[in-house]
């Protein structure tokens, strides 16, 4: 019997006779149903440049302000579930919660069309503290590429502790990987990350990657 | 930091404090970790991904991983010394509740491990006091505990009031910090933060959930006392096991067979409804409890709605709409308002509270009824039922009051909590007790 990773309470993964047909190997899920239940991915009409979820299919007022024809997608919408796992995984730091979320990152990645998977990076300090990078731990087997690095010293608060003006106004944390422009020359490149907030983050890294020389960049964040 | 803050305590840091030592906080033993704190196995799957083993038994109180020290300075008991008594409580003790505060401080100067066997309401907690002021008056760290919040919440102003030390207060979330107290009230889970700290130790409710059950808790407890110290269990209806160790003569123990102001135990009444959940989707509930309730709501008497299940609070409350009742407040275990809205019941601003098993205990509501919808469930154990019986009649104005059990059919569970009322009732009347 397997407990849910979320909960701990016992996972019942029924076997249908379907299955077994199959002869594959039989499912077993690391959530239990209400937990699964609980994690509802965006359903209603979304931003097409963001993906906020909305009751239009209009650009939102917050890209409208961007101005800039940026495509990002999401999974989830930053809801209270979303908090709570981001709550736990992050910052209690419970690494094993990475198993809740790596379906449907392989999920979403499938349907992706890009060349090269760029990870958004924590700083070493975060790296001490927390032990792990929280949207690697949601990577199961595709390729990733580490091109950018953060530079802490620019980067003195956490961005989730900042408020909408502030976040806005924070200079550039990232910096180029020597070697990194060999891997990026016009390449298609998805960045990815945990929540897109503002979206200062993703346009300060996208900013890095074109200059190494990418021809196009898009985003995929776990929520909006 | 202060060092005060490490008496007794086991604690997390990142710096190594100027005295006090530290120990690894997961330790390898025979190829499996271990953690210090709650003493639980790390799965073999919960590693950090330089193979860096970290407990997700006690994450809630801080990540623990092989690289964390916990430090510890051993309780030196540094209170400044009473010379009168704490106790500063205008109350009166009945002649029955006095014998057994006398017989609970009889034990607890021998520094002898008790059980204080009292029916709900019987006013367990002061029934402590003269034993409590009798031990601060030593200089000896005490801990009230209960493995439920609401219980610690609403005893905390109590003891505030009565007794003039210094006290903290502590559970998940609180809003002050920790201080070094000689009265500390805490939720169980609490306790895997200390070491060695207490003289003397309180356990609010032992029976209850999560305690009973939880291996994690019931060594928290015992750690968290001295070797030298004893500790005193509160409860109404103890389990098995307390039973068999009284038996055994390891737990000295105390009863009390009646309530506070004399009146008898409300005895639960049974009705037998038909499949009430089946017909909950429609909605529809029974018609003997829409009649019930409606009664109840003509004649501006309070009630508890008790449901087996989180699942079937709003299908209750969407059900009692239809049926154009007030439906009430709905209260379960992870409700962010839990607090204010259990608040509200008892400064009496809404007249009927839909909640589970979490506030079978440890609460004072005054002048309610109780219903309970589906007391055959299997959540409902003997105790959980003699429990949501004795919310009732608990006020001197007010000690009559219904209970109302609503089963599908009848088990066994049900039947003994019906047979525990009537012996305690029964015990009780030779003890003088009247019928409210």
């Amino acid at each position: 019997m397997k407990n849910c990773v979320w909960c701990q309470r016992p996972v019942t993964s029924g076997v249908t006779l379907a299955a077994m047909w199959r002869w594959a190997p039989l499912p077993s899920p690391n959530l239990c149903a209400v937990c699964q239940k609980r994690l509802r991915p965006l359903h209603a009409p979304q931003c097409p440049r963001c993906g906020r979820q909305q009751s239009t299919t209009k650009v939102c007022h917050d890209c409208e302000r961007w101005g800039d024809s940026w495509v990002n997608h999401a999974i989830f919408p930053y809801d209270a579930t979303l908090k709570a796992y981001m709550q736990q995984y992050k910052f209690q730091g419970d690494y094993r919660l990475r198993l809740v979320m790596q379906p449907y990152l392989r999920q979403a990645l499938a349907q992706e069309r890009y060349d090269v998977l760029v990870p958004i990076p924590v700083t070493a300090e975060t790296w001490l503290t927390r032990g792990f990078n929280q949207v690697t731990g949601w990577l199961t087997d595709q390729p990733f590429q580490q091109v950018l690095t953060v530079d802490a010293a620019r980067k003195p608060r956490p961005q989730s502790s900042k408020t909408r003006q502030e976040r806005l106004q924070s200079p550039q944390p990232f910096s180029l990987q020597p070697g990194a422009t060999k891997l990026l020359r016009n390449q298609h490149v998805l960045l990815l990350d945990d929540v897109y907030t503002t979206g200062r983050t993703l346009r300060h890294a996208a900013t890095q990657i074109y200059l190494g020389g990418a021809k196009a960049v898009t985003s995929l964040t776990l929520a909006r | 930091m202060e060092k005060s803050q490490l008496f007794g305590r086991r604690l997390p840091l990142e710096q190594a404090p100027a005295s006090g030592h530290g120990i690894p906080a997961l330790r390898q033993v025979n190829g499996r970790w271990r953690c210090q704190r709650c003493q639980q196995w790390v799965a073999t799957t919960d590693y950090l991904p330089q193979q860096i083993p970290y407990c997700r038994h006690c994450l809630n109180l801080g990540r623990l991983t092989a690289h964390t020290k916990l430090y510890t300075i051993p309780e030196p008991n540094q209170f400044a010394t009473l010379t009168e008594s704490p106790l500063n409580w205008p109350g009166q003790l009945s002649p029955i509740q006095l014998a057994a505060a006398q017989a609970v401080k009889r034990y607890t100067m021998a520094g002898r491990d008790q059980l204080l066997w009292a029916v709900t309401g019987a006013g367990k907690t002061e029934i402590g006091f003269p034993a409590l002021a009798w031990a601060l008056q030593q200089g000896w760290r005490v801990a009230w505990t209960s493995p439920r919040v609401d219980v610690c919440l609403e005893l905390a102003p109590r003891l505030a009031q009565a007794f003039t030390v210094p006290q903290t207060v502590l559970y998940g979330g609180q809003a002050l910090p920790y201080k070094y107290c000689p009265l500390t009230i805490c939720t169980t889970h609490q306790l895997l933060r200390f070491e060695a700290a207490f003289d003397w130790l309180i356990v609010d409710e032992v029976d209850a959930f999560p305690l009973a059950t939880s291996p994690l808790l019931q060594l928290a407890v015992k750690r968290a006392q001295k070797p030298t110290g004893s500790h005193l269990y509160l409860t109404a209806t103890p389990g098995r096991d307390l039973q068999r160790q009284v038996q055994r003569r390891q737990l000295a123990v105390t009863y009390l067979p009646l309530r506070y102001h004399g009146y008898l135990l409300p005895p639960i009444q049974v009705r037998l409804v038909g499949n009430w959940r089946q017909r909950l989707s429609q909605p529809r509930l029974p018609g003997a409890i829409l009649r019930r309730l409606r009664r109840y709501q003509q004649t501006q008497q309070r009630y508890l709605l008790f449901v087996p299940h989180v699942a079937d609070l709003s299908p209750v409350q969407h059900a009692l709409q239809h049926a154009h009742l007030d439906g009430g407040v709905t209260v379960h275990a992870a409700d962010p308002d839990r607090q204010s809205k259990v608040q509200a019941i008892r400064d009496q601003q809404v007249t009927s509270l839909i909640t589970t098993t979490i506030l079978e205990r440890g609460v004072t509501f005054p002048a309610v009824n109780v219903v309970i919808l589906g007391g055959d469930d299997a959540v409902f154990s003997t105790a959980a039922l003699v429990q949501m019986a004795g919310r009732v009649g608990r006020h001197p104005d007010h000690p009559g009051g219904e209970v109302i059990c609503y089963c599908h059919s009848q088990t066994r569970a049900v039947q003994r909590a019906q047979r525990m009322i009537r012996t305690l009732n029964r015990k009780g009347r030779r003890l003088g007790g009247r019928r409210p």
